[in-house]
């Protein structure tokens, strides 16, 4: 029990990623507002930051770092274009509950 | 309110990290010399490219209290310096990533920060405090990169999201400004079941990967890491740059493509409609 307390190694981190991606995907899957989905995908995308990280650190390769990087550039895209449509579809429809936008429905 | 006390608490935590891992002790009892150091008989000759311990130097194990039959700790000679400084000193534990206790407790502060932080982003119908719940989760995350030697990240972390992403969320929260009337959707007993039975599998399928994780064995793995090959420090500006400038170049430019496509679509999509203007500018072809 100590040693899962006091000795901290790379599955600590690994797990503490998994559980962040976890919470990530349970906020996407069951919450409805449009803006609380953007940030659980931002969760999420740090999760699987941290894990590259973590085999980084494990392997000791940089490459992970580089790919890091790039991840969060593409993140950093991704919250401007996602808040751009929930402000698009806001100025429409007057909310953003995901459930009743249904224009595309078949 | 709780939101704010949280990433108070983190910010706080961030500069105890740095003195934890400067003040952590080494430990008392290790048997020989670390890897590094070159053991020389009283005798023998020296090898090249070493020197002598010098007195100003910290001497990287303490010499047995034989006396004279001790043998002699030498340092192997560093070719360069670090001109710029960007070498960064630390004493960390030379038995895993940071086994010293206070880091341990570091370690589990911030880790409470990160998921507490995203359980808040969650759970709360609250948007503002959502965003602060999501502020002092990314602080954590930012600390636990940086016990993960990835100093460069770490900052990069905590100005690209807490500093530039939040704030745009916070923005759009605000323009929104909107309370929520049912947050979460409700589920029959058949979709229930049908999501919960999903979710396990994907734990299920998650931990089963996780648990076949095998991490390298022995002492050298879980030493700090040393210097890249060009010198610079582990997980550094300098050490990522260079692996971002030159093996990493084509993605680099296509993220600064990525960026720019995303602004310009940013810009259209969140722009107002024709018929959102004021009819006085429309009229103004008439004149």
């Amino acid at each position: 029990m100590s040693d899962i307390l006091f000795k901290v190694g790379y599955g600590h981190f690994l797990v503490l990623a998994a559980v962040l991606f976890l919470i990530g995907m349970g906020g996407v899957l069951v919450r409805r507002n449009a803006l609380i989905i953007l940030m659980s995908v931002e969760l999420m995308l740090n999760a699987a930051n941290m894990t590259l990280l973590t085999f980084a650190r494990m392997w000791g390769d940089l490459s992970a770092h580089t790919f890091a990087l790039i991840v969060i550039a593409v993140a950093a895209a991704e919250a401007a274009v996602g808040l751009a449509i929930v402000v698009a579809v806001f100025r429409g429809r007057r909310n953003v509950d995901v459930d009743k936008l249904t224009a595309l429905r078949h | 309110m709780k939101a704010f006390i949280l990433a108070l608490l983190v910010a706080v935590g961030l500069p105890a990290i740095a003195f934890a891992q400067g003040s952590a002790a080494p430990q008392p009892g290790q048997p020989g010399p670390r890897p590094g150091t070159i053991v020389v008989q009283p005798g023998q000759p020296l090898p090249p490219n070493v020197r002598r311990l010098q007195p100003g130097d910290t001497p990287l194990a303490v010499p047995a209290k034989g006396g004279a039959q001790a043998p002699e700790l030498l340092q192997p000679a560093k070719p360069e310096k670090f001109p710029h400084g960007d070498r960064v000193e630390s004493k960390l534990d030379s038995k895993g990533i940071p086994a010293s206790k206070p880091l341990a407790l570091l370690f589990w502060a911030f880790a409470a920060a990160t998921i507490g932080g995203a359980l808040f982003v969650v759970t709360r119908r609250n948007l503002i405090a959502a965003v602060m719940g999501m502020v002092g989760s990314f602080l954590g995350i930012s600390a636990i990169y940086m016990m993960l030697y990835a100093h460069f990240l770490s900052v990069v972390q905590m100005l690209v999201y807490a500093g530039a992403i939040m704030v745009l969320f916070v923005f759009v929260v605000m323009i929104l400004n909107r309370p929520e009337d049912e947050p979460v959707a409700p589920t029959g007993r058949i979709g229930g079941v049908i999501g919960g039975l999903a979710i396990a599998y994907l734990v299920g399928r998650l931990v089963m990967i996780l648990i076949k994780v095998r991490p390298p064995t022995g002492e050298a793995a879980n030493l700090a890491p040393g210097p890249t090959s060009l010198g610079h420090d582990w997980g550094s500006v300098k050490a990522v740059g260079t692996d971002l400038f030159g093996p990493g170049l084509f993605p680099f430019e296509a993220i600064s493509i990525l960026l720019l496509v995303g602004v310009g679509g940013a810009i259209a999509i969140a722009r107002p409609l024709h018929e959102d203007e004021p009819a006085s500018t429309s009229g103004a072809d008439n004149v």
